[in-house]
């Protein structure tokens, strides 16, 4: 084996370390000691923006859910007792419909008449409905709503009436 | 921490020429090897909560100035070995140093001749230390490798002496 470089290089070590970095390094270091020591409170700023951004963004998205969420509020949200005024003339309504829909084919005329006035009826009972979850006084939506629907009933009876004495009149004419 | 300053300097004052040399030799940039040491120091004060009493503080910063330099040199894309190279098997006993010219300034300078791969090789065994395994563990090479590097690199390095005392003379 043959170690005279290796040798040599161990016993002169002290020879090979002879360059000098530049005076000016220790200055740059410590211009770096100080910038990473200032680095910590803006750190701490930046997570704290963080975590209020968090919170801002979570509160906002809970408004909206809410909003949404308010955005099907019934009848029943507001009062009880209108609320079951309001299925009962629903229901009521319905069954004259069906009663009124037997008719239709007989006097299709006085049908689409009918139920064009129903249908603005109809309407606004969905403005209505959209304007409650806003409505500074939603009792007084509600009244008016439960309101309509009455209107829509006692229409549907007279209609029903009409249309049997129609009915009534022709087949006495037929006749 | 304030009063940490004066330590710190006294550290760098201990370490800095050595650690340069060290930077320099692998880098062969004084540029480079500058800014190396700068974040090797800035790293080493800024994490010595790291550091356990394992190793001496200026091992572990050595370990730290190496890493540094060798990610500096990978950054130029310089390879450590080519392709070719790697199967060869090392062959310690086919060089013979015993008529080279020993003179530690010119074996110095002649280092800086040598190419980037040689260079590293042989400063990391001949001058910091480091046996083959820990070099192939640095350099991310295999063992053999580094022996064939490492010998490759001592008859370039002769070639080079051998040159320069002709043209001296």
């Amino acid at each position: 084996m043959n170690n005279r470089l290796e040798t040599f290089v161990k016993g002169n070590r002290k020879a090979f370390d002879i360059m000098e970095p530049s005076a000016e390094l220790w200055a740059k270091i410590e211009q770096g000691l100080d910038k990473k020591k200032k680095k910590k409170p803006v750190k701490l700023y930046l997570w704290m923006s963080a975590a209020a951004a968090i919170v801002v963004i979570f509160s906002l998205a809970w408004l909206y859910v809410g909003k949404l969420q308010n955005k099907d509020l019934e009848i029943a949200d507001v009062s009880a007792s209108y609320a079951k005024k309001e299925v009962h003339f629903a229901g009521l309504i319905t069954e004259k419909r069906d009663s009124l829909a037997i008719f239709a084919s007989a006097n299709p005329e006085l049908y689409k008449k009918f139920t064009a006035d129903l249908r603005k009826l109809d309407e606004d009972y969905e403005k209505l409905k959209a304007e409650l979850p806003t409505s500074p006084n939603q009792t007084f939506v509600v009244k008016a709503m439960v309101k309509n629907r009455e209107i829509q009933l006692q229409l549907l009876k007279q209609q029903l009436l009409i249309i049997n004495q129609v009915d009534d009149y022709k087949r006495v004419n037929q006749i | 921490m304030q009063g940490s300053r004066a330590a710190q300097f006294e550290l760098y004052k201990l370490y800095a020429k050595a650690m340069y040399n060290v930077a320099l030799r692998i880098l062969n940039y004084e540029e480079e090897a500058e800014d190396v040491l700068q974040e090797a120091f800035l790293d080493a004060f800024t994490r010595i909560v790291d550091f356990r009493q394992e190793t001496t503080f200026g091992l572990w910063l050595k370990q730290i100035v190496i890493n540094k330099s060798i990610n500096y040199l990978r950054k130029r894309k310089m390879e450590f070995v080519s392709t070719d190279e790697i199967s060869e098997v090392p062959d310690e006993d086919s060089f013979d140093d015993s008529e080279m010219r020993l003179q530690a300034e010119e074996i110095r300078q002649a280092i800086t001749q040598l190419p980037d791969g040689y260079r590293v090789v042989l400063s990391l065994y001949l001058l910091e230390g480091y046996d083959h395994e820990e070099i192939a563990h640095i350099l991310k090479i295999s063992e053999n490798t580094s022996r064939t590097q490492y010998m490759r690199a001592k008859k370039k390095l002769k070639i080079i002496l051998e040159t320069k005392g002709m043209r001296d003379e």
